[in-house]
Formats: structure tokens, C-alpha cells, sequence
């Protein structure tokens, strides 16, 4: 006998943002967003057109086999939200969307700048039915400006904002992450306004207001000091590849090959700076510290005097070749145990056997009663003492809860569920 | 530079909030930067025996190392004032719970057991002030076997899937060139640090969140790991491609510059197709569909290449958004702040600092409307508020002070 499947979404009454109501009318760059307010507690609602969600078919699939509730994008950003169905295309969609937004705390939405004032769901239209709503608008440029209406993805967004400039090698050029990393970065960002908003508004009597999120600026909060260091040394940092810059300066190798993949340390392992000693004799031990095991090395490496393009290369290459016939995960414990703060590259499977994760019972097993089966998904971001985060279960299928929120919200009943259906709003 | 005033009658939403800082580099002082740019009042705790990591690192103003002239530091701590406390003078520790009793918000990213060997841990510093909202942010969290792991975001980035995710697939991981982590990790805690605000301020109740700078970092490699999970695929890193859309990648112009391109949609090549002026490879067969050219972005990407090489940057970028095609041009640190859209945003705010002059600091990619960010000060001087923080705060007599002062409790 099958057990009763789990609600969808799981009930999080002790989150400290339980008991607010969002709206989501977002894509890419707004999903991630009240998904992280889910798991605080928010009562998020996914708002989708008849035929579901665009990015519900976003790859990669489960099984590789496309389909509305197959999308791992879907998966991941969407869950732990309710789904209604309504036709913003009609004027009838667009009524309800503004009935939903009158019983909202805050609205995320991602249409292009002016779309949401054609179809009345921009913050002017819904504070007048709503004093405290806050009205979430995610762009790829912002509101205003000479660039509102330029289009872009992920990949525009790391190249305008700066940070693909700061990604790369001098042989290749720039590199974007292959996860999206504007996205990401908007989407969290996002959420931080949504909550100084919300807090703003706690404080000022109940008044909502406007929030204008930019892509572009989000990915520029994302370059490290290379802004500082344009400002203050008129130097454009861009790809180091396998070293690091340090405020302008070309500096060593950061990243090495170990027999079982790649670890990354900083000042070649700890050979060059105050602790180099302690790094020389552990390679001396092995018997693998070369000529850096002389007094000579030793201070000039202590001393962090400064090293000969040939020099860097012989401590490089002698912190290579150590690594190179030794395994990432022991290396990176033995650094550590020493003092130096060394970690191992890691994929998507060694970060799911990471014996950290699993130590902090990270990770959640997600019920999927619709394929039968349960999937692990990473566990909330924060621990909180009093009001903890949770992972509120699947992604929900389209329009799941038309008849529990329309119910709830609007007090509509199956015959006006079916009258609207039939006039394709719903 | 202010940002426009719009309806800004309203409160700041932090004002009257107290925040002791003692977290330090990059995680920390961005999430308290948005409480002090918000109204907080934020006081950084410091000390000149072990200087934040951040003062030493450089781009230094006339390239003279300081500890008061660094834009690395002074980037993330607009806005607040700064306190000096010598933790291990005798009395180091215990002016700091003097001031823990005057603040609404403690956040620190020491190594796990750090603050407790001072006696500065949560359940000491709730007997002061027993509404107290702490967060703790160290990379790994307070539990576990890589607990007292050291690092910075260049290191995390790594151990989070950002490495193995960033380059070229023939090439090693070699992730960004940035400590990533350090910025994308900090808005995930600034989230539940504001929620649980919230949360006090309906309730009166404070709380301690234990927060993992991993744990976060792993929300952002949206598929990756449910592809590893559900799927047993094993994402990994692709250049500048895209496992969903072709065209998609990077290219050189005549000027030197890089201009990205990407089509997702069949709208978006037809729109790319008008823009190229219809060349024949395009109108190829196995080029129809989207599955096609996935299979054909190599031939794709030396059509483009030769295109741009032919090309200014800014012509591209022109054209292509003209047609409705996602076209963007990699700016560089220079061309961002004169970048028209941002300018227009008003994000690089200019602020006078005494030692370091004006100088460029980020502000908030959000604006809202009536209560908006403004970063009211220049990062402070190590120290500078000693007087404010022990005299008018935690109520050091004339006498105390100066004996405190001589005795080197301040340094």
C-alpha cells in the first residue's frame, strides 16, 4: 500500500518569513529568488500561463525525456511553491493577477521594463488596490536608463556587468561559468531587496514600495576589487587562468594537478609568505622540498622577497610535483592540519559525497509521488536556532492549486473555476 | 552623487538598529554593508594586532601599503564607523560584550571556537543582551570535519563546484579569476540575516544562525548537482557555451574587445539570421533547428568569429540588439564606469575618505523606491570611532579611557 503522499508544498509554519504571501510572476531571474523565501516560510505562488511555465522547458531533463514536470530547472528553482494557471494575454487573467496581488506581501516580477503597466500589474496599479504590496521587478538593465530594453541572457549579463572580464585566460579570452552565475547572482540579490523592503515596511506603518533590480548591476557587485583597482592603479584586471591577480599584479599558480584531479591553494601553498617554513618542512619530509629545503629559500620565501620569473617557477613546479602523486582530499587535510588554507576542485558528485555536507546532514531527500520516486536535493542555505529554514518539497505541477488558492484567496468555487477555464484564463 | 528622490518620506529601514561587525574580507562586511546602507548603525570591530585581512591587501592609493589605504576594504564598509578592541589585553574581551549589550546584531566569521575561547560565543553574549540576532558565517559552517578549515573565496570556490565549472572542457578548472564565493555567498546571508530581523522585530525574540558559506555557494550552480542526483550526469565546464542554445559563446572584435552572443529561441535565430544579413550558411539545412546547430557550433562559431573580427564592438552590439538578438560586450573594469547604463543607475557612488580621497564604491543592484540605499560615509579609519564607541556607548569613564588607551587595550 502506498502511503499517503506529502502535501505539495510542505507546510513551514516556523520560518521567520511565515505567514507573508509572494507572488511570482518570474523567469530565470526571479525563481531562484522566492524559492529562497519559500524556505523561510513565505507562501509562494508560482503564477503560469494556461500552458505552463516557459522555463519549464529549460534542460536538462530527467531521464533526458522533456516534458512539463521532467525540467531539473524546474525542479531546482521552482520547489516548494503553489502553481495557479491565469491567462495574463486576456484582460480577464490580468484582473485575477491583480485580486491575487491585493492579498500579497510582495510581487517578483521579471517582464520587460513597461510590460507590467500595459497589463496594469505594475506597482502603481497594484499599491492602489494594496498600500503595503512590494512590487519586485527584476531586468536585465533596470527600469529606467538607456539600456531597459536591451535583451539578455546569462551570458550578456556576465559580459556587461564586468565579471566575464575578470574570467578567462590571455590565450582564450573571457569564460562564463557554464552555471549561470548572472542568474544566480540577480536572484539573490533580488531576495535581499525583497527583505529590506519587507523590513522597511514593518517599520513605516505597512507602506510597500518599488523595487528596480538590475542584472547587470547585480553581476557588477561581483568583481572582487578589479573596480578599485581600475580606480586607484588604472589597471584592467582580466583572466588570470591558472593564477590569481592581486590587485593588478600578476601573481602564482593557484590551482594544481593531483593524482585523482585538482586542489587550489593560495601564495603557492603557503611556500611563499610568514609561514613558509612550516610548508618547506613538510615537503622536506617527504624527502620532495628540493632546493626550497636551504637557508637561502627559507628566508627569501618567509620574507616574501620578491621572486625572478625563473624562481616562481622552480617553487611552482616543486609544489607541482608533490601534489602531482598525491590524493586532493588527503593533501587538502594535511594543509590544513599544518595551517594552510588549501581546498580541493570539486564536481557535482564529489560535492554530494562531500563528508562535510553529509556531517551537516545537508543534504534532502525530495518525495516525487508523481514518478514514484524521491530525489536528493540540496538542503536550505541557513540554519537558523529558533526559525529554521526547510525544503518545502517538489516543484508543483502546472496550475496544481488553482482550486485551493482561488479558493482561499478569492473565494471562488468549482462552477467559477470552470467558467473561467472555459474562457481560457485559467 | 545621490540617488533621486522619489516619495522618500518614509524611515530608513534600519535606523535605530545597532550591528557590532566582527566579521572580516569579503562575506561579512558586504552583508553588514547592507544593513549600514540601509540606516544600521554598524560598527566594525578591529584591532591593529591582527588586522583585517582586507587592509593588507591591496589596490593601496599611490600604491603605498597602509592600513587606512586599501579600496579593497574600504569598498565593502561604507557607511559604518570603526572600533579597535585588543581581544587579548585582559580587559579586550570584555569591553567587547559591553558593546554586544548596546546591539541589536552581532555577525563574525571566525573559525569555529575562536569567539568562545574569548568568551564571545552566542550563549555568553545572549546573557548581556538576550534579544540578540548572531550570525556566524565561517566558510564550512560550525559543525562537521572541515569545520576549522581555513580559506578564502578563491579556495571555496573550488570545493563548491565553481572550478570544475568554469573553462574551457579540454582545459584545467580554473574557475574565475576572482575569490567568487566572497560575492555571491553574502547575499544568501544578508536573506536570512534580514528574515530573522524581521522575524525579531514582530516577535522581540533574537536568535543565532549558524550559516555555512558552502552550504549557499551550492545554490547557485543551478542544475548541476539535481542532474547528478536525479540524472547520474555529471555536468561539467563548457567554454562559453551553453548545453541549450547555439549560437552561444564569445567573440574578438576588431577593436579588441569581446562581444557575447546568445540564441536560445527559434525567434532568436531568425532575428540573428536578419541581422547577419541572411548569409547562406545560415539558411543550411543543418542549421533549421535548434538540436541541429548544437551539433554545428564549431561551423557556427568560425562564421561569427570571422564576422566580429571584421567588426567593431560596439557595431555588433548595436545590431544585433536592433534585431532582437541577446547581444552584450564584455566590459572591462574602465569601460563599466562608463558604462551609460550604469551611470544612469547611479551605481558607483563617489565617497571622501580622509586619507584615501574620492574613491568608487559599489552600491545596492537594487533600488527602492522610497527607502533607498545611501551610503552616507567612506569606510572607516581603523579605530576612528573609538571615542563614540567607548565613551557615549559603553560608558567609559574620562579616567578609564585614557588608562585603557595607554595600556594598549585599543589597539
Amino acid at each position: 500500500m502506498n502511503p499517503e503522499p506529502p502535501p505539495v508544498p510542505l507546510p513551514h509554519p516556523n520560518g521567520p518569513l511565515a505567514g507573508y504571501r509572494v507572488l511570482d510572476f518570474a523567469d530565470e531571474k526571479g525563481q531562484l529568488c522566492t524559492r529562497l523565501l519559500a524556505e523561510l516560510g513565505a507562501d509562494v505562488i508560482k503564477v503560469e500561463p494556461r500552458e505552463g511555465d516557459p522555463t519549464r522547458h529549460n534542460g536538462p531533463f530527467f531521464r533526458g525525456e522533456a516534458g512539463p514536470n521532467t525540467s531539473l530547472y524546474w525542479w531546482a528553482m521552482n520547489a516548494g511553491k503553489r502553481s495557479v494557471t491565469c491567462e495574463l494575454r486576456l484582460e480577464p487573467g490580468r484582473e485575477l493577477a491583480r485580486k491575487l496581488a491585493a492579498q500579497a506581501d510582495v510581487v517578483v516580477e521579471t517582464f520587460p521594463p513597461g510590460r507590467a503597466a500595459e497589463m496594469g500589474l505594475d506597482y502603481r496599479t497594484l499599491s492602489s488596490l494594496n498600500p503595503g504590496v512590494i512590487v519586485v521587478s527584476v531586468t536585465n538593465f533596470g527600469q529606467t536608463g538607456p539600456y531597459r530594453n536591451m535583451l539578455a541572457t546569462d551570458i550578456v549579463g556576465s559580459a556587461m556587468g564586468g565579471h566575464m572580464h575578470l574570467n578567462g585566460d590571455p590565450e582564450h579570452g573571457p569564460v562564463r561559468t557554464t552555471a549561470p552565475q548572472a542568474y544566480a547572482q540577480v536572484n539573490a540579490q533580488a531576495a535581499v531587496g525583497a527583505t529590506v523592503a519587507l523590513y522597511a515596511r514593518g517599520v513605516n506603518g505597512g507602506i510597500g514600495q518599488h523595487v528596480d533590480v538590475s542584472m547587470q548591476e547585480a553581476m557588477a557587485n561581483a568583481m572582487d576589487n578589479a573596480q578599485q583597482t581600475w580606480d586607484i592603479r588604472q589597471i584592467n584586471i582580466s583572466g588570470p587562468g591558472i593564477r590569481r591577480n592581486v590587485a593588478g599584479i600578476q601573481g602564482p599558480r593557484y590551482l594544481y594537478e593531483t593524482a585523482d584531479g585538482w586542489v587550489t591553494c593560495l601564495q603557492i601553498g603557503g611556500l611563499q609568505g610568514l609561514q613558509a617554513n612550516v610548508a618547506i618542512d613538510w615537503l622536506a619530509e617527504q624527502g620532495e622540498a628540493g632546493d626550497l629545503d636551504s637557508p637561502e629559500w627559507r628566508t627569501k620565501l618567509s620574507a616574501l622577497m620578491p621572486l625572478e620569473e625563473g624562481e616562481r617557477t622552480l617553487v611552482e613546479e616543486t609544489l607541482a610535483r608533490f601534489c602531482r602523486s598525491r590524493k586532493k582530499e588527503e593533501l587538502v587535510a594535511e594543509a590544513q592540519r599544518r595551517g594552510f588554507g588549501w581546498a580541493p576542485v570539486f564536481g557535482p558528485r564529489e560535492i554530494v559525497e562531500s563528508k562535510q555536507l553529509g556531517a551537516r546532514d545537508f543534504w534532502v531527500w525530495v518525495r516525487h509521488e508523481d514518478l514514484g520516486e524521491s530525489f536528493l536535493y540540496p538542503g536550505p542555505a541557513f540554519r537558523f536556532s529558533e526559525t529554521p529554514a526547510m525544503h518545502r518539497g517538489r516543484a508543483p505541477h502546472i496550475g496544481e492549486h488553482n482550486a485551493q488558492v482561488y479558493g482561499e484567496l478569492l473565494d471562488l468555487d468549482a462552477a467559477d473555476l470552470r467558467r473561467l477555464k472555459m474562457r481560457l484564463v485559467l | 552623487m545621490t540617488p533621486p528622490k522619489r516619495n522618500q518620506t518614509l524611515e530608513k529601514p534600519f535606523r535605530g538598529l545597532r550591528v557590532a561587525d566582527m566579521a572580516w574580507v569579503g562575506v561579512g562586511p558586504t552583508v553588514s554593508k547592507y544593513l549600514a546602507d540601509h540606516g544600521a548603525e554598524v560598527i566594525r570591530v578591529e584591532s591593529s594586532t591582527y588586522p583585517e585581512a582586507l587592509r593588507r591587501v591591496g589596490p593601496f592609493v599611490d600604491d603605498e601599503p597602509g592600513i587606512d589605504r586599501s579600496g579593497y576594504y574600504a569598498n565593502f564598509n561604507s557607511s559604518k564607523l570603526g572600533m579597535s578592541v585588543n581581544l587579548k589585553h585582559p580587559r579586550g574581551p570584555e569591553l567587547v560584550k559591553r558593546l554586544v549589550a548596546e546591539c541589536d546584531v552581532v555577525t563574525e566569521s571566525f573559525t569555529p571556537g575562536t569567539l568562545a575561547r574569548f568568551g564571545l560565543d552566542y550563549e555568553q553574549l545572549r546573557q548581556v543582551r538576550p534579544d540578540l540576532l548572531m550570525i556566524s558565517m565561517p566558510l564550512y559552517g560550525q559543525t562537521g570535519p572541515w569545520a576549522s578549515y581555513m580559506g578564502y573565496g578563491h579556495v571555496l570556490q573550488a570545493a563548491s563546484g565553481y572550478n570544475h565549472l568554469t573553462g574551457w572542457p579540454d582545459g584545467p578548472p580554473i574557475g574565475t579569476g576572482i575569490a567568487y564565493t566572497d560575492f555571491l555567498v553574502p547575499h544568501f546571508a544578508a536573506v536570512a540575516l534580514i528574515a530573522a530581523l524581521d522575524y525579531r522585530r514582530r516577535t522581540g525574540k533574537g536568535q543565532y544562525l549558524d550559516f555555512g558559506q558552502m552550504e549557499a555557494a551550492i545554490h547557485g550552480l543551478g542544475t548541476a548537482i539535481l542532474d547528478w542526483t536525479a540524472n547520474g550526469h555529471e555536468q561539467s565546464r563548457m567554454g562559453n557555451r551553453d548545453p541549450e542554445a547555439a549560437p552561444h559563446g564569445c567573440y574578438r572584435c576588431k577593436d579588441g574587445k569581446y562581444v557575447v552572443i546568445a540564441c536560445f529561441t527559434e525567434k532568436d535565430w531568425e532575428r540573428f539570421k536578419a541581422a547577419l544579413g541572411r548569409p547562406e550558411w545560415c539558411d543550411l539545412e543543418r542549421m533549421r533547428r535548434r538540436w541541429q546547430r548544437l551539433n554545428e557550433q564549431k561551423e557556427i562559431d568560425w562564421h561569427l568569429s570571422m564576422y566580429c573580427a571584421e567588426m567593431r564592438s560596439s557595431t555588433v552590439f548595436r545590431v544585433m540588439q536592433e534585431f532582437g538578438v541577446p547581444c552584450g560586450i564584455v566590459r572591462s573594469p574602465e569601460a563599466l564606469q562608463n558604462d551609460p547604463q550604469m551611470r544612469h543607475r547611479k551605481h558607483y557612488w563617489m565617497l571622501k575618505h580622509p586619507v584615501m580621497g574620492d574613491r568608487t564604491y559599489d552600491s545596492p543592484s537594487f533600488k527602492l523606491s522610497k527607502t533607498p540605499a545611501e551610503l552616507t560615509k567612506a569606510a572607516p579609519l581603523l579605530g576612528e570611532d573609538n571615542e563614540y564607541v567607548y565613551r557615549d556607548l559603553i560608558g567609559l569613564s574620562e579616567e578609564e579611557f585614557i588608562s585603557l588607551l595607554a595600556d594598549g587595550a585599543f589597539e
